[in-house]
């Protein structure tokens, strides 16, 4: 029974961080159906910036310094690809740009880092473990809970209860609408697109010490958080916080139970979703469609 | 009087009748050639089935890699340029054919033949499995579905222990030809190869010209008219996917043919996107154009690479942005214009 | 003679809005059938529901005698009740042969055809050809759709609405944006359509409808206002104050009524 619970507590670990990863990307294709395949990519950045900075036993400061290092470096890269893409008309050759940047940017990460696989430690002052269950579990994978907790009620306060967060699910629903309200939509776009990029990287960063860093890391991110938006529907906050805590419980579970068709079991759930509710869990409510 | 919905009761199929010298219905290409096109074709045909005799063996293996490739591509083409559906999961289908023709090497027969089509069976059998989730989508968001079904059955190939798990499956013997001795010179290989890839362009040529290649056309131009003009347009585009899958798993038996070895790194994402930027700096729609695309990219890559210290991949991303920024339709488009230009024809 | 089409009760709703609001209509074979009414009326609402593009959120759509409103938009097309679209829809980059062939390679079941190159389906481009040459398109058949102007691309899809060999034809707001020798060209294409068919129309100019139409729908607010034959549309007072009430723009309805 203990294993199975302590495989909760790892999918809830994971299913924080990859609602972390795949807010942005949910956000970026809901607002502006701009589907950033360098989303990966930015992770990737994430976590080698936690390799160059966070030698073994560091402190908590330094962790949250390299957790802003990323912040801003994938902020910096988000924008760059906000400003790429508005420069490009058709949404096709916006994911094949994008397609573009992720591999040079994972190219360049190789470059600077080679290709072996990095391990990162966490904090020393959160590397113990608590007793739950009967055993012992990683602290600091309880904080990374903690993180996508807190992640999801402020994310809640701000699209729900500020003003901008009303332009940003208004932009969601009728982007020419809100465009046509006088609202300047390409700073809010830029903005989103640079924060959700900073959150992914942010997220490469928290998963240091649970998931390393490697080549070929970030195609995986992507996938998993691509298969999370999918499921919880494009563009949807709701939706990618139920996909993330899903496909977090799917992963865990199935590297518990079938480590060999983990992959498998996330492809059928995504099928299963699809073929029940095309438009996902809980798709974002639009606008009127004449 | 014609009260309810008409039909036209007596229409079978048109007989097959000889082309017409001249129809007047025919497309743009139905045109009588020019010599300097006859030239073109002879030259396009003859030159590469030389190349054995004028290469070394390094060289014609190179070539023969960008053939199985180009036939991968081909499938993208079918999806991408014909259909409008941008794909980044051909690569799934290329590893279910090359893992499928090196399994029946190893186990059953060396004959090249039967590892075809066996590959294209696998390619088919994969597509029509996974197909049907990826066309209830259309646009980029088909463009996700396909990267996500790519992704899966690349970790699936990287984990199952039958399939060698991450070491891939090798020791697959030299082919073989309708029960002939062993292929072991690179130039036989080639041969093949090219034989299998020229009647395969052939084959796409002809879907893309026939009345289900309009038909595609037409989804890819406005599927909303097509439904109102009464097409089942899932239908079509689920059935141009498992072709599209065919294909691919055909790419795949001939890439195994000559590699006698396959690894979850030939189906992986890297090899959907350079198949799709073949695609792209090719020019969308036209044939010949991704088949060139294809080359120039596996040049980039596994050629030039060396001299650029192993990072062909940062080259090949940059070409990708360039492509998108400078010549949104491709090689196909640029070269078009340039004939249209010389010719003195509409622009 | 039984309708051909009959519509009942039919509501389609978005949210708390209702743009069409139990509408009843019948519309018999042959007819041509005019639906008019002010700006948000809910014309093309009507029109989408009863082509199926969009899901009717109550009541029945009856087509030549059998309850269509469970079928999807192409098996409705396929019993030969179709539409156009307010704003050209072409095959743009498609030629203009094409975009009538694909029509008429569905209705010769050659759609999924992939045997043989399509010009070797002679059967097929004849009659694109020859639907191209009712409407006066014949000459340019090789030429990309995005190559005409706005009023031939209207005829190009009259062309291709006509080679779906349809019983029923539902037109929206064909004479939108053309210039008078435009609207002048298609009048007269309508009226040479064969008498058989049935066309239901949806048109701002009142001058075309007037010219057109043997019975005139009106709509407002998602009802139906009036319904009869265009002398008592023109008089009725109900249909004058909707009008007038609702947009300066629509003062074009006087003229072409000449009220008393």
């Amino acid at each position: 029974m203990g294993t199975y619970l302590v495989g909760a507590l790892n999918g809830l670990a994971m299913g924080s961080l990859l609602f972390a990863i795949a807010l942005g990307l949910s956000l970026v294709f809901g607002m502006m159906d701009v589907l950033n395949l360098a989303h990966g990519a930015v992770y990737l950045l994430g976590a080698y910036v936690a390799v160059a900075l966070l030698p073994d036993g560091v402190g908590l400061g330094v962790f949250v310094l390299a957790v802003l290092a990323a912040a801003a470096a994938g902020a910096v890269l988000g924008g760059a690809l906000a400003a790429m893409t508005r420069a490009i008309p058709h949404h096709l050759d916006q994911a094949l740009l994008t397609l573009g940047v992720a591999l040079v940017v994972a190219e360049l990460l190789s470059l600077v880092f080679g290709n072996d696989v990095h391990s990162i430690a966490a904090p020393a002052a959160v590397g113990g473990g608590v007793a739950v269950f009967g055993g012992t579990y990683p602290v600091y994978r309880l904080l990374v809970i903690g993180f996508g907790i807190v992640l999801a009620v402020a994310v809640y306060l701000l699209v729900e209860r500020s003003r901008l967060g009303t332009v940003i699910r208004a932009t969601v629903a009728d982007r020419a609408m809100v465009a046509a309200l006088g609202v300047n939509t390409g700073r809010v776009l830029a903005g989103v697109f640079a924060a959700g990029a900073a959150l992914a990287a942010v997220g490469g960063v928290l998963a240091g010490p649970i998931l390393g860093a490697q080549p070929g890391l970030d195609e995986k991110v992507l996938l998993l958080a691509l298969v999370v938006v999918v499921i919880g529907g494009l563009g949807s906050i709701r939706g990618a916080l139920l996909g993330a805590l899903l496909i977090g419980q799917v992963q865990a579970l199935g590297t518990t139970l079938l480590p060999q068709y983990a992959s498998f079991l996330i492809f059928a759930a995504m099928a299963l979703v699809l073929l029940l509710r095309p438009a996902g869990l809980l798709p974002p409510r639009t606008a009127v469609r004449a | 009087m014609r009260a309810g919905p008409t039909r036209t009761g007596t229409s079978r199929d048109d007989a097959p009748v000889p082309p017409p010298a001249k129809s007047g219905i025919g497309e743009a290409g139905d045109r009588p050639v020019s010599r300097r096109a006859v030239l073109l074709a002879a030259a396009a045909t003859v030159l590469p089935a030389a190349a054995p005799l004028l290469l070394g063996p390094y060289p014609v293996s190179t070539l023969t890699r960008m053939l199985a490739f180009a036939v991968l591509v081909l499938s993208v083409d079918l999806l991408t340029g014909v259909t409008g559906l941008p794909t980044l999961g051909q690569a799934a289908y290329f590893g279910a054919g090359a893992y499928t023709a090196v399994l029946v090497g190893v186990h059953v027969t060396a004959d090249a033949a039967v590892q075809v089509l066996a590959g294209l069976l696998a390619g088919l059998a994969a597509a029509v499995v996974t197909g049907w989730v990826a066309v209830r989508a259309r646009g980029i968001v088909f463009l996700m579905l396909t990267l996500a079904i790519g992704e899966s059955v690349h970790q699936i190939s990287d984990t199952w222990s039958a399939l060698g798990g991450s070491n891939g499956l090798s020791g697959m013997p030299p082919i073989s030809l309708f029960g002939g001795p062993s292929l072991l010179a690179a130039g036989f290989v080639y041969w093949w190869v090219l034989a299998v890839a020229i009647a395969v362009y052939a084959a796409v040529a002809l879907v893309a010209r026939s009345p289900y290649g309009r038909t595609l056309r037409g989804i890819r131009d406005n599927e909303p008219r097509m439904r109102a003009l009464g097409y089942r347009t899932a239908a079509a585009r689920y059935g141009v996917f498992c072709l599209a899958g065919a294909v691919a798993g055909v790419g795949g038996a001939l890439w195994a043919a000559q590699a006698r070895f396959v690894s979850p790194g030939d189906l992986s994402f890297e090899v959907a996107a350079l198949a799709l930027l073949s695609v792209v700096i090719g020019g969308k729609g036209s044939l010949w154009g991704p088949c060139l695309g294809a080359a120039l990219v596996l040049l980039v890559r596994d050629n030039l690479s060396a001299s650029l210290g192993g990072h062909g991949p940062l080259l090949l991303g940059l070409v990708f942005i360039a492509v998108v920024f400078l010549m949104p339709r491709g090689l196909a488009g640029v070269l078009g214009a340039r004939r249209r230009r010389g010719s003195g024809g509409p622009p | 003679m039984s309708p051909i089409l009959e519509l009942h009760g039919l509501t389609c709703t978005y949210g708390s809005l209702t743009a069409v609001d139990h509408v009843d209509l019948t519309v018999r074979p042959g007819e041509r059938h005019a639906l008019i009414g002010p700006n948000g009326a809910g014309k093309s609402t009507l029109f989408a529901a009863v082509a199926g593009t969009l899901p009717a959120s109550d009541g029945r759509v009856m087509f030549a005698g059998r309850d269509v409103t469970a079928l999807p938009e192409p098996e409705r097309a396929r019993r030969g009740l179709v539409r156009t679209y307010q704003h050209s829809s072409l095959f743009l980059d498609c030629s203009v042969l094409d975009n009538v062939a694909l029509a008429v390679q569905r209705r010769h079941r050659v759609a999924y055809r992939f045997d043989r190159p399509a010009r070797r389906f002679r059967r097929t481009g004849a009659e694109a050809l020859r639907h191209l040459d009712a409407v006066g398109l014949a000459g340019r058949a090789e030429e990309k759709a995005a190559a005409l102007s706005h009023g031939e691309r209207r005829q190009l899809e009259v062309a291709m609405v006509l080679a779906t060999g349809p019983g029923l034809v539902m037109f929206d707001e064909p004479t939108a944006g053309m210039s008078a020798a435009e609207t002048e060209r298609f009048v007269t294409l309508m009226g040479d359509l064969p008498d058989d068919l049935t066309v239901l129309i949806v048109e701002h100019d009142l001058d075309v409808v007037f010219r057109l139409a043997g019975h005139v729908t009106v709509l407002h607010l998602g009802r139906v206002l009036a319904s009869g034959p265009p002398e008592r549309i023109r008089a009725d007072e109900a249909v004058q104050r909707a009008y007038l009430g609702s947009a300066r723009t629509e003062d074009v309805f006087i003229d072409a009524g000449e009220s008393p």
